[in-house]
């Protein structure tokens, strides 16, 4: 019951929180000129009522829906791994200081490589597989999660950890109770800043190698041609991508609700 | 900075992981112990990289990649920066703007790429359609950051000297913005790598992002790795590059965002 009340109260402070939708007016301008100027058939530039009949023709073949679940499920499989291993290792390498100076080196090398670099390793090791689209989107969101939730552990408030010293904490006592509780916004933070990572490579990866998903559909559309379900598809992943990035932000605000400290996120 | 400091600065404990860990790496693939087919040991990885260079392709690959990195940051530097002054200074501006760029920003890069492929098949083209976009918004959003903001009481000290508009802008927003649009121009240059590797790896095949899909197809898998450290070292230097930019641009910036 009262959960159910944190919902709505959140989910009504998270619509207060959206931009006014008149600000709407440049795209919805835009995409109105583009109807009305584009009269004929265009192989280009067909026209956004177009666009909604090459997505009904995709839906109405039966391949919409299970590209869009194949999608959706690697995504959410790949995040709660990459956010569970990541958390691990990270809380791991966080509370050994010498530990994290000792690998920091290595791991902000590894973070440097691009994450879609590491699609054709993973394909060589792998084959073309779901399994191989899971490996890959797990080690694309990974870094952010594990870098954030270590470099957080590591700057636990020192007078917290005086506090477990007073009160003799044991090593799990301290962990759960002093050092999980402080860096959770730090692991929400990564995990925000994973989210748009993880879309680009899980559709890359689709695109690559054509296995189920919203990008193999989207290159298959444009091998034949079909622009306007090229255009279709572009706007349902920018959908997907503004529902994805929302959903995560009134989870984040809900869990967070009576976290005391604020994390600064505006530049990541 | 005399040498000892240098020398003390070193993280040597990382050092030596990195340095053991890539001997640990050799050996295991030299003595059998990991047997993959595609793993190359480190020692044929540099070989690989050598043989790159002396063919001479590793050199084009990486001028293409950096030539497409430039323009795409540049242009995105270009579009974003007025327009994130242009709704940082305007509410009305922002009013009117914000809801679609809310929509527009979580568009993911690749998205595009087989629009690119449509209009103008596999070519420079198709790889700038693939990268500006998303190069765009971290320098918008953080110029409009920096600007909004600003303290009310850094106006009021204008206010008090009775700065015209343009002295306004320029001796009280622009230094005050000035960080944040620093730091949103640093991300964008990351992310312009990211997309120029991943445009080449879809819509147009040259550079290194095409290098690292056409050794894989090739099964040359001491290439293929030759590759992705080469855009990884990139990368590095590039943020480097920026932060001692930055740096040299805003040498008090450090002091007053609190940071050692």
């Amino acid at each position: 019951m009262r959960y159910t009340r944190a919902w709505q109260q959140y989910l009504k402070l998270s619509v207060a929180a959206l931009p006014p939708a008149r600000g709407l007016l440049p795209l919805v301008v835009l995409l109105g000129a583009w109807q009305l100027l584009q009269s004929g058939k265009s192989p280009y530039f067909p026209p956004p009522s177009d666009w909604w009949n090459g997505l009904m023709l995709l839906s109405k073949s039966g391949r919409l829906y299970p590209a869009l679940s194949a999608t959706t499920i690697t995504l959410l499989l790949g995040l709660v791994l990459a956010a569970a291993v990541g958390t691990g290792v990270g809380l791991f390498i966080g509370v050994f200081p010498r530990l994290s100076r000792a690998i920091g080196p290595l791991l902000e090398f590894l973070r440097a490589i691009p994450p879609p670099a590491i699609i054709p390793v993973a394909i060589l090791f792998l084959g073309y597989d779901e399994r191989m689209k899971l490996t890959v989107v797990v080690l694309a969101a990974i870094w952010p999660i594990l870098l954030n939730t270590s470099s957080a552990a590591e700057r636990v408030h020192p007078l917290l950890l005086d506090v477990a010293r007073s009160f003799r904490l044991s090593a799990v006592d301290r962990m759960r109770l002093i050092i999980l509780p402080s860096v959770v916004p730090a692991i929400l933070l990564g995990i925000r800043v994973a989210l748009p990572v993880t879309i680009v490579v899980t559709l890359l990866v689709e695109i690559l190698t054509s296995i189920e998903g919203i990008g193999a559909l989207m290159i298959g559309a444009q091998r034949n041609f079909q622009s306007s379900q090229v255009y279709g598809l572009l706007v349902l992943i920018g959908l997907f991508g503004l529902l994805v990035n929302n959903i995560f932000a009134v989870f984040e605000a809900i869990l967070l609700r009576r976290w005391p400290p604020k994390i600064q996120s505006e530049n990541f | 900075m005399d040498k000892g400091r240098l020398i003390a600065r070193i993280n040597w404990p990382g050092t030596t992981v990195l340095v053991f860990g890539g001997l640990a790496w050799e050996a295991a693939v030299r003595s059998g112990l990991l047997e993959y087919e595609y793993l190359p040991a480190p020692s044929a990885i540099a070989l690989g990289w050598g043989e790159l260079a002396k063919e001479g392709i590793l050199g084009s690959d990486i001028a293409h990649t950096l030539i497409s990195v430039a323009i795409g940051w540049a242009a995105a530097m270009v579009l974003g920066i007025p327009l994130g002054f242009l709704l940082g200074l305007s509410a009305t501006a922002r009013r009117y703007c914000l809801a679609s760029i809310e929509v527009l920003r979580p568009m993911p890069g690749v998205a595009f790429a087989p629009v690119g492929l449509l209009l103008f098949g596999f070519s420079l083209k198709t790889e700038m359609v693939v990268t500006i976009l998303p190069v765009l918004w971290p320098v918008l959003v953080n110029t409009m950051g920096g600007i909004t903001g600003i303290h009310q009481r850094l106006y009021d000290v204008g206010r008090t000297f009775r700065l015209s508009r343009k002295d306004t802008i320029l001796s009280i927003i622009l230094p005050a913005a000035m960080p944040p649009i620093v730091v949103g121009a640093r991300i964008s240059l990351g992310l312009a790598l990211v997309l120029a590797v991943v445009a080449e790896m879809v819509g147009n095949p040259e550079g290194l992002g095409y290098g690292i899909v056409r050794e894989q197809q090739a099964l040359q898998p001491d290439r293929m790795f030759a590759y992705i450290v080469t855009v990884g070292f990139i990368g590095i230097v590039l943020n480097a590059g920026m932060l001692a930019v930055a740096e040299a641009l805003l040498p008090t910036s450090r002091q007053l965002r609190g940071e050692p």
